[in-house]
């Protein structure tokens, strides 16, 4: 039997289990009339949890685990003998034999793939029989054991809660083991970039050029500073100088002019802008906001100007920003206490001179929070510098001028023919790990200050 | 302190200043309205732009093509055409070569078959599978043409392909683009369809929501009712906190140095798609249920504590349903994130070339978004209104979620 259908089988049990164990619970109530310490229900999921979780954490486990046993035993047959020696030859063959056996191939390019083929599926035959034994035989086990304690005064209920509060805490700890699966697959494999490559060398580094890497010298073709500068420079100068006013005097309008009908059909719609993937920001500034870029560059006199500017990413970088900054500065502006501005309109103040100069003083921290976050979304951002930046990497101050990003990097590095060992991959990490230490910081930085502003008023 | 005279308001001095100070306001009141409305220009112009450069791939342009099947010597008769057989029938019996010659015949033996596009012929394949009669008759049937000419015909081709519309333009017609709908990637823009990345999107999203959802809800419910306040759950908070804000391109690292690398699940499967984005939607799923489990007043947890309910049963009975609504919102809108995401997938593979349809969760398969680059890269002209139609596609299926998501909120919006 396949896994799927293994798994379905295996809820079926537990179904069944349900039943029998509520019937058997309802039995010993109907005649008595003493205290239980648990419905029938519960007897039921008590029985029916013991009967289905130890075969489906077992078939889990073989979930991952089998592919690996059933090759290392077509691997033992004599015919794989004549495997050519690890690498990609081996796995093309192999995963060909995988796929005939399965009867989802038309043919072999192989014709060792042909013969391994048999192999192949007597082995799934065998493993999956022995899948389907030891799921049914944990099943069987765990309805055994539970079914003899389904007894008048056991406390069937308080072993279901425990079980699901078990699974709440397991369903919690599930983020620590993402962070923890990030920091260290970024850490293991940057670690090995390091190994070929100084990190100095990496992190100061002013010439970018992994495509031609000098086998002697690794290092001299990958410094990453002019990647550093082009993300800065897109991200949190260009961008933030469309993202910041526009999302900020956004924000002030929607708080504090706009009607409430208007406000309530004004927010949905940027929150639209904020729901746009970012791939169709990525072709709108490839194709439309390049070249116009591009043609005014031209139109003042700049001959040289590149359709894959710094400019062109940048500017819709920041409108895809705006409603981000539009609601950060929203919420600070509405967490201010509505005493000062009625204090300062009191005096006489019109209300962009309160908003000047009491509103938004008195919100900066939580609009500088979210400013940073802001920078922290930017500079992580991935598609619109993959379709719209260059991939020439160059030190400039000219927003004409093409730079590259981290991110758009990775995306080169990784979507390459290169092989999974060279430098030219691992430096994908190294690249990922500062981006994620990077956007880490700031977003610590942005929640200390939002954290200490929001301490002021409360 | 010194008395002051009170402020004479009627000297011109004092008018001149009032004046300034409203203009100052109406100045700054305008600055916001402007704000607002060039982002919201900025959109309807993105939208805007997509639709016009995207309507015209949901048609493509025809060739009414005369055939002469009786004369043309195609190895296959009409009894052939019951039943299971008829495709493979068909797909041997030199069909393309038929087309082409007839093609040849019409329009110049030269350039005649170079009108037509690649998959021309699959069009004449599925009129005679739907009528066997055509084979013994000669018939006018209307096929797709190649993708030069029907740039040119849709008013955006080169200057040769535009005399050639003017030659043709008799037997040139317009029709709904079905296979768009229904094929998937091909290297012809004229045969390309979003079906086999839609699907692709679909399952993906399955194994999200699968993964993510229950995940998600559980542990909002763990960190929001039982969490013990203690340096660990300080640890979960955080972490989940923080990987709401990672960038997305770095769960893509995650899944390719894991999945891949360590697990060695199939590149560029739905199953490996799935449980990238999982990860990334569980937080946002999180932080919306923790603020929708929040929203329940503490008075319905107590009354039912003190009616004899055990601290599960409160919060599966009671909590849980409450919340569910704002539970759901949050839901979408993760989904709506993860639907459009496409920096994660292209790091796991899932920028390779398919042209058929994933038909389960390890299959080779691509998705709307990565269909969309992947497309925004050829330099045919074919593939603009190709991509903006898939953008149109895409931004249908995010709005309607969206939208469903705000409705949610209004509908279920409860003040206790």
């Amino acid at each position: 039997m396949t896994l799927g259908v293994l798994f379905l089988v295996v809820v079926a049990l537990g179904l069944i289990a349900w039943f029998v164990a509520r019937a058997r619970a309802a039995v010993f109530r109907s005649g008595s009339v003493g205290r239980f310490s648990a419905l029938p229900a519960h007897h039921g999921w008590y029985v029916a949890l013991w009967t289905i979780l130890p075969p489906l954490v077992f078939l889990t486990i073989w979930w991952f685990v089998s592919p690996a046993l059933v090759t290392d035993a077509v691997l033992a047959t004599p015919a794989a003998a004549a495997l050519p020696p690890p690498g990609f030859a081996r796995a093309a063959i192999l995963s060909e034999a995988r796929y005939l056996s399965r009867g989802d191939a038309f043919g072999a390019f192989h014709n060792l793939s042909e013969v391994l083929a048999p192999a192949y599926a007597t082995a799934q035959r065998r493993y999956d029989w022995i899948a389907t034994g030891l799921a049914a035989l944990l099943a069987f086990a765990g309805f055994a054991f539970a079914i003899i304690r389904v007894r008048p005064n056991f406390a069937a209920r308080t072993k279901v809660e425990r079980i699901v509060m078990l699974a709440l805490l397991a369903a919690s700890l599930i983020a620590i083991l993402t962070t923890v699966g990030i920091v260290a697959s970024l850490l293991f494999e940057s670690a090995r970039f390091f190994a070929i490559v100084p990190i100095t060398d990496f992190l100061f580094g002013t010439h970018w050029s992994p495509q031609v890497i000098d086998a002697r010298d690794p290092g001299a073709s990958l410094g990453a500073v002019p990647l550093f500068w082009g993300t800065f420079f897109i991200g949190a100068v260009i961008a933030m100088i469309v993202a910041i006013p526009f999302g900020l005097m956004s924000a002030i309008y929607l708080t504090q002019y706009a009607k409430a009908s208007t406000r309530r059909w004004m927010k949905p719609l940027l929150e639209i802008l904020a729901g746009v993937p970012t791939v169709v920001y990525g072709y709108f500034a490839a194709l439309t906001v390049a070249p116009a870029v591009r043609d005014f560059a031209v139109a003042i006199g700049i001959t040289w100007a590149s359709s894959e500017s710094a400019l062109a990413a940048g500017l819709v970088m920041g409108v895809m920003i705006i409603p981000f900054v539009s609601s950060m500065a929203d919420d600070s502006l509405a967490a201010v206490p509505s005493s000062m501005r009625d204090g300062s309109l009191a005096m006489g103040a019109t209300p962009s001179e309160t908003i000047r100069r009491v509103l938004v003083p008195a919100a900066l921290p939580g609009i500088v929070g979210g400013v940073l976050l802001a920078v922290s979304r930017a500079i992580g951002e991935t598609m619109i510098v993959v379709m719209a930046a260059s991939g020439v990497a160059a030190l400039t101050l000219n927003p004409f001028a093409s730079t590259t990003t981290v991110t758009k990097q990775i995306v080169d590095l990784l979507t390459g023919e290169a092989e999974f060992n060279s430098a030219k991959t691992l430096a994908a990490f190294a690249l990922g790990l500062t981006l994620f230490v990077v956007t880490l910081l700031l977003n610590i930085v942005a929640l200390v200050v939002v954290k200490r502003y929001r301490e002021a008023y409360d | 302190m010194t008395e002051r005279a009170p402020t004479d308001w009627r000297t011109d001095a004092m008018r001149r200043r009032i004046a300034r100070r409203y203009a100052a306001e109406r100045r700054f009141r305008a600055l916001g309205l402007g704000a607002i409305l060039l982002s919201a220009g900025f959109l309807a112009f993105l939208i805007v732009t997509m639709i016009a450069q995207g309507a015209s791939g949901f048609t493509e342009t025809r060739l009414a093509l005369p055939i002469d099947f009786a004369r043309a010597t195609l190895a296959v008769t009409p009894e052939q055409l019951r039943g299971q057989r008829a495709d493979l029938a068909l797909a041997g019996a030199g069909l393309e070569g038929v087309v082409d010659s007839a093609a040849g015949a019409t329009f110049g033996a030269s350039g005649g078959a170079a009108l037509l596009s690649d998959g021309a012929w699959l069009r004449v394949r599925d009129a005679i599978k739907a009528d066997p009669s055509l084979l013994r008759r000669k018939a006018t049937l209307d096929v797709p043409v190649a993708s030069d000419i029907d740039m040119a015909y849709k008013g955006a081709g080169g200057a040769t392909a535009e005399q050639t519309v003017a030659v043709l333009r008799g037997s040139l017609s317009r029709g709904l683009n079905i296979g768009f709908f229904d094929g998937a990637d091909s290297t012809d823009p004229t045969r390309v369809g979003i079906w086999g990345a839609l699907k692709g999107s679909l399952l993906t999203m399955a194994v999200t929501l699968i993964l993510a959802f229950p995940i998600g809800v559980l542990s909002a419910l763990y960190l929001e009712e039982y969490a013990p306040r203690n340096r660990w759950t300080d640890l979960i908070e955080v972490s989940i906190n923080n990987l709401a804000a990672v960038p997305s391109i770095i769960f893509g690292l995650l899944g390719l140095a894991v999945f891949l690398g360590t697990l060695g699940l199939p590149r560029s499967a739905p199953i490996v798609g799935g449980l990238t984005l999982a990860l990334m939607t569980m937080p946002v799923i999180v932080i919306a249920g923790r603020n929708a489990i929040k929203a329940v007043p503490p008075s319905i947890r107590d009354a039912a504590l003190g009616i004899g309910a055990s601290p599960v049963q409160v919060v599966f009975h009671h909590v849980l349903p409450l919340a569910l609504p704002g539970i759901l919102t949050g839901t979408i809108i993760g989904m709506a994130r993860a639907l459009g995401e496409t920096a994660p997938l292209l790091m796991i593979g899932m920028r390779a070339f398919i042209a058929a349809p994933p038909a389960g969760l390890g299959d080779p398969a691509t998705v709307l978004p990565v269909q969309i680059f992947l497309w925004s890269d050829e330099v045919q002209r074919g593939f603009v209104e190709k991509t903006s139609a898939a953008i149109i596609v895409l931004l249908v299926f995010l709005l309607a979620m969206n939208g469903l998501a705000i409705y949610l909120r209004n509908r279920f919006e409860t003040r206790w």
